[in-house]
């Protein structure tokens, strides 16, 4: 009965697969992206992060607590349960964290309760901002070391993660986030610091002007979780009366407005679209001209029931993004520039060897960037400004890929083989102190 | 199963046990046999027992894979990184050696019969790991990629000795090597970090230039330019910078990079251009050449001595003979196919064998229509058989008769009514066509005929002829003309270039020596 069993395509669980066939050398790291919005955590190696936790916390304040001064409310469930008094925060402020106490929290909790791990047992790697202060990335360094006791770490920049992410290691990094959008160039995996450029025309910037564009229309905002029932109406004139739920208390204003940003957000993802071609919005979306072509009307139903169908004005938002003077809530500072003018700018800034190879390698991340139509825009003005060069844009058609493309980079450069002589270890931090960032990772 | 069989399914690489479950099926197509109602004996049997056309798919799983061999170890093994400053242990995991595999599988089946329970075993087959696991791997895969750049360094003696520079402090220079060696010469990533406590700010270019001229001065105080080995001597002489020509370079790329859509297209256009006055050179070279071979009577090739002598002569004169026999007979030959030509050739040939062309033929008539009608209403009437038998009894006309009779011969022509005129045999040429009526004006001759008789379009035939020939020739001679033109003005910009040239070369040969004064 000899019979000899078929070579398979597989390779048989008998024979050691080639040394450096690919790059990987797995030691079960942790990634770790922080974000304004949303803190992504999972394990290295993996394609997709394995929590996304909101970085919005509760508190319920409280001054004789110590240290929080009241008790915290963290994680998805919490944040979005009606809680007599409970405030919404963030601990982020301009991209980069703010408030520790809160902020090592949350990542506790992303890795412990979330994951289900033990920090201590793994090589933990954190994503940060371009302009990340020294001072904040020691910070990171001691919360990291002191708190957390983790074998090894190592902070790197979220955008070049993002161009490892894209397969590049030479790329015009183009980052369209929740609190900032930021042009970082990278060379060789190297972010430079003086073509560098943020805006905060971004996520949360569509948000503010859409619910300055339903106030002004005068739409009762009113979120899901204070209503019982919804009633359907289409004229704003003759509302009907709200039937809402009486939970014994009126939740805090904060609370209501996290609320609101959900439908708002969800109304950014259905609804809001990108003027596709620079120049062409008419400047007066009510008074538009005669000859001006049709646009498709989309309809949306607001959480209490009422319906309204919306025209060129779904564009006025992501219109503001290229080009800020016609936002419709007027900016209380200077106005920004656009991100288009932010992106020439810091491709003025770079040496003129590079630019046209930067121009040819733009790569577009970040969930705001899935806005429909955004990447035919941007590469419209693009292709506008720079004529000569060849402007060719990179970004995944995938929506995981593009909305945790930072911590897909983080997940493969801390699965890769050569890159575990970069980790900072416990002993070098214990020999040198926080500043061994600086000299780690420059 | 028979020895046989499983040496044939061996043979053809097909496993015993997939086979097995198929059994099944292919009884039931047995029972399936028996003749269903409704088709007669001799109908079914007719069918025979041929397989159905449609190959039978059965819907089953994919089969377990059989893994044979024993089930691979792997083992969460510390490593240490050679490549690392320090002892930091990370955890991966390990496939085992088939040597340790094979004693773990005796263990493992020891443990399977001791206590017969899988998972456990397993488990403890991993937890119960001999001690080296403990012992960190000290060897890392990985650490070779570890690669650093050698960058120059230099000593306080030979920066005193070669290095020292006005625009450049100790400090300063100091700092710069370190940023070189930090980040491995990408040039573009010093220039952006480069931030020198209270310094200048420096370009990219003057780095680069600080650089290679230290790394220059010191290879040259190591060992003379003269003493140098290939190697090191290529290496000094790539280390040679000009920052004004690189300057110069990056202001160009630059201006290349903003160019406006404008400035694009007319740069396309001169593009196109220079490709069309390029390829129009090209075909005029080529008609130069067909003229030069035009003009060049042919060369002979072979040697003239075989017919040197009297004989040779003899039968050169035979060969040419030939030849033109040969020749005459290829041209009678030719229009034997049309038969109405056959029979009005050898009459026309026969008056006038040194004029055989198609042209000559057309003799006509001076007076009138009604003789050129009759004549073809004859020709036409006559058909070639008759002719051919009658061909004695025609009585063959002399010169002179035919033009007192008024007897013309000619090429079919076409049926109907049409001028003289418009069957003349004109040159075709277009340029003839529009510069004719030009000559002909200069000549003083009316463009149109007024009496166009057959001698007449005839003689005009051999003028425009003439004329087409005279045009040709001018163009050729203004052409010619032209480029004896174009070459003496090209000789005379070579010799302008030649001088500028030499005066670049000077410029340069200044150039270079600068630096060196700057030591």
């Amino acid at each position: 009965m000899a019979s000899t069993p078929q070579a398979s395509q597989v390779l048989p669980s008998t024979t050691k697969p080639a040394e450096l066939e690919y790059g990987g050398d797995e030691i079960s790291a942790l990634v770790l992206d922080p974000g304004t919005n949303t803190t992504r955590c999972g394990f290295a190696g993996e394609d997709t992060p394995k929590t996304c936790v909101p970085t919005y916390y509760g508190i319920i304040p409280d001054p004789e607590t110590p240290k929080y001064f009241g008790s915290l409310k963290i994680g998805e469930n919490a944040v979005n349960s009606v809680i007599d008094g409970m405030e919404i925060r963030n601990p982020m402020n301009e991209g980069i964290v703010e408030n520790w106490e809160v902020t090592t929290d949350i990542w506790r909790h992303c890795i412990e309760y979330k994951l289900s791990s033990r920090v201590e047992e793994h090589p933990l790697l954190i994503t940060e901002p371009i302009w990340n202060p020294l001072k904040n990335r020691e910070r990171t360094t001691e919360v990291v070391f002191e708190d957390f006791g983790v074998p090894a770490y190592f902070l790197v920049k979220s955008a070049v993660c993002e161009s490892f992410a894209n397969s590049k290691p030479s790329s015009l990094v183009i980052d369209v986030g929740h609190a900032y959008t930021s042009v970082t160039p990278v060379v060789d995996g190297i972010p430079l610091r003086k073509g560098s450029e943020r805006t905060p025309l971004a996520g949360q910037h569509l948000t503010t002007q859409l619910r300055h564009q339903f106030t002004e229309m005068g739409i009762r905002m009113t979120p899901w979780l204070m209503l019982k029932a919804k009633t359907t109406y289409t004229d704003l004139t003759n509302m009907p009366a709200l039937r809402s739920r009486d939970y014994g208390f009126q939740p805090h204003a904060s609370f209501i407005e996290y609320q609101q940003d959900r439908f708002i957000h969800e109304f950014k993802e259905s609804l809001s679209e990108t003027w596709p071609e620079p120049r062409t919005f008419p400047t007066d979306i009510n008074n538009v001209g005669d000859n001006f072509r049709p646009f498709a009307d989309k309809s949306y139903e607001f959480p209490d029931g009422y319906q309204r169908r919306f025209g060129i004005d779904r564009c006025l938002a992501p219109e503001s993004l290229f080009n800020p003077s016609l936002s419709p809530k007027p900016f209380t500072g200077d106005t920004p520039k656009g991100i288009a003018e932010m992106i020439k700018d810091s491709v003025d800034h770079l040496d003129a060897d590079i630019r046209a190879n930067m121009l040819n390698n733009i790569v577009v991340v970040g969930a705001t960037s899935l806005l429909y139509r955004f990447n035919e825009r941007l590469s419209q003005e693009l292709t506008t400004m720079f004529p000569g060069p060849r402007v060719k844009l990179q970004s995944s058609g995938q929506t995981p890929e593009r909305k945790y493309s930072a911590w897909l980079g983080g997940s493969i450069l801390a699965s890769c083989g050569a890159f575990h002589q970069l980790w900072i270890s416990k002993q070098e931090y214990d020999e040198i102190g926080a500043n061994i960032i600086e000299r780690r990772a420059k | 199963m028979s020895g046989a069989v499983t040496d044939v399914r061996d043979v053809l690489g097909i496993d015993a046990t997939t086979l097995e479950p198929r059994q099944p099926p292919l009884k039931k197509q047995r029972t399936v046999e028996k003749r269903p109602d409704g088709i007669t004996r001799e109908l079914y049997a007719l069918l025979g027992e041929n397989a159905p056309p449609v190959a039978v798919v059965e819907h089953r799983f994919k089969d377990k894979p059989k893994f044979t061999g024993p089930v691979a170890s792997w083992r969460e093994q510390k490593f240490r990184n050679p490549a690392r400053g320090d002892t930091l242990e990370l955890r991966h995991w390990v496939r085992q050696n088939p040597g340790q595999q094979q004693q773990q599988q005796q263990q493992h089946q020891q443990q399977q019969q001791q206590q017969q329970q899988p998972p456990s075993a397993t488990l403890e087959d991993g937890t119960d790991a001999p001690p080296p696991a403990e012992q960190p791997q000290l060897d890392y895969q990985f650490a070779k990629f570890n690669i650093k750049m050698s960058i120059l360094q230099y000593s306080d003696a030979e920066y005193d000795a070669v290095l020292r520079d006005d625009d450049w402090t100790r400090a300063e220079t100091d700092y710069l090597f370190k940023l070189i060696q930090d980040y491995d010469l990408r040039w573009v990533v010093i220039a952006d970090r480069y931030d020198f406590p209270n310094g200048k700010d420096r370009s990219m270019e003057d780095m680069k230039a600080r650089y290679y001229s230290v790394c220059r001065n010191v290879m040259e105080m190591r060992t003379p330019v003269t003493m140098m080995s290939a190697d090191e001597s290529a290496l000094y002489h790539a280390m040679h910078y000009n920052k004004e020509q690189e300057v110069e370079r990056k202001r160009i790329v630059q201006m290349q990079l903003y160019r406006t859509p404008a400035e694009i297209e007319h740069e396309q256009h001169l593009i196109a251009e220079l490709r069309r006055i390029h390829d129009s050179h090209q075909q005029l070279l080529e008609e130069r050449e067909e003229l030069f071979n035009r003009l060049d009577y042919p060369q002979s090739t072979g040697s003239i001595a075989a017919y040197q002598g009297s004989s040779g002569l003899a039968t050169l004169a035979q060969n040419i003979l030939n030849n033109d026999k040969n020749k005459k007979r290829k041209s009678i030959a030719a229009p034997s196919g049309q038969p109405e030509k056959d029979d009005a050739k050898p009459v026309a040939t026969a008056g006038s064998p040194t004029a055989p062309s198609r042209a000559g033929s057309i003799v006509e008539p001076a007076r009138g229509g009604h003789g050129h009608q009759r004549t073809e209403s004859t020709a036409s009437a006559a058909g070639p058989t008759p002719k051919d038998k009658n061909k004695s009894n025609v009585r063959q006309l002399s010169k002179a008769e035919e033009a007192m009779y008024n007897v013309t011969h000619h090429d079919k022509l076409q049926p109907g009514v049409f001028f003289r005129t418009m069957k003349m045999n004109l040159p075709k040429a277009n340029s003839f066509m529009s510069k004719s009526p030009a000559v002909m004006a200069e000549l003083g001759i009316a463009l149109n005929l007024t009496m166009p008789t057959a001698k007449t379009c005839a003689k005009y035939e051999q003028l425009a002829k003439e004329i087409a020939a005279l045009m040709e020739l001018r163009k050729q001679v203004e052409k010619v003309d032209q480029e004896t033109r174009v070459f003496k003005a090209q000789e005379g910009m070579a010799d302008a270039r030649g001088k500028r040239s030499a005066s670049v070369l000077s410029d340069v040969s200044r150039s270079s020596k600068r630096p060196k004064k700057e030591k």
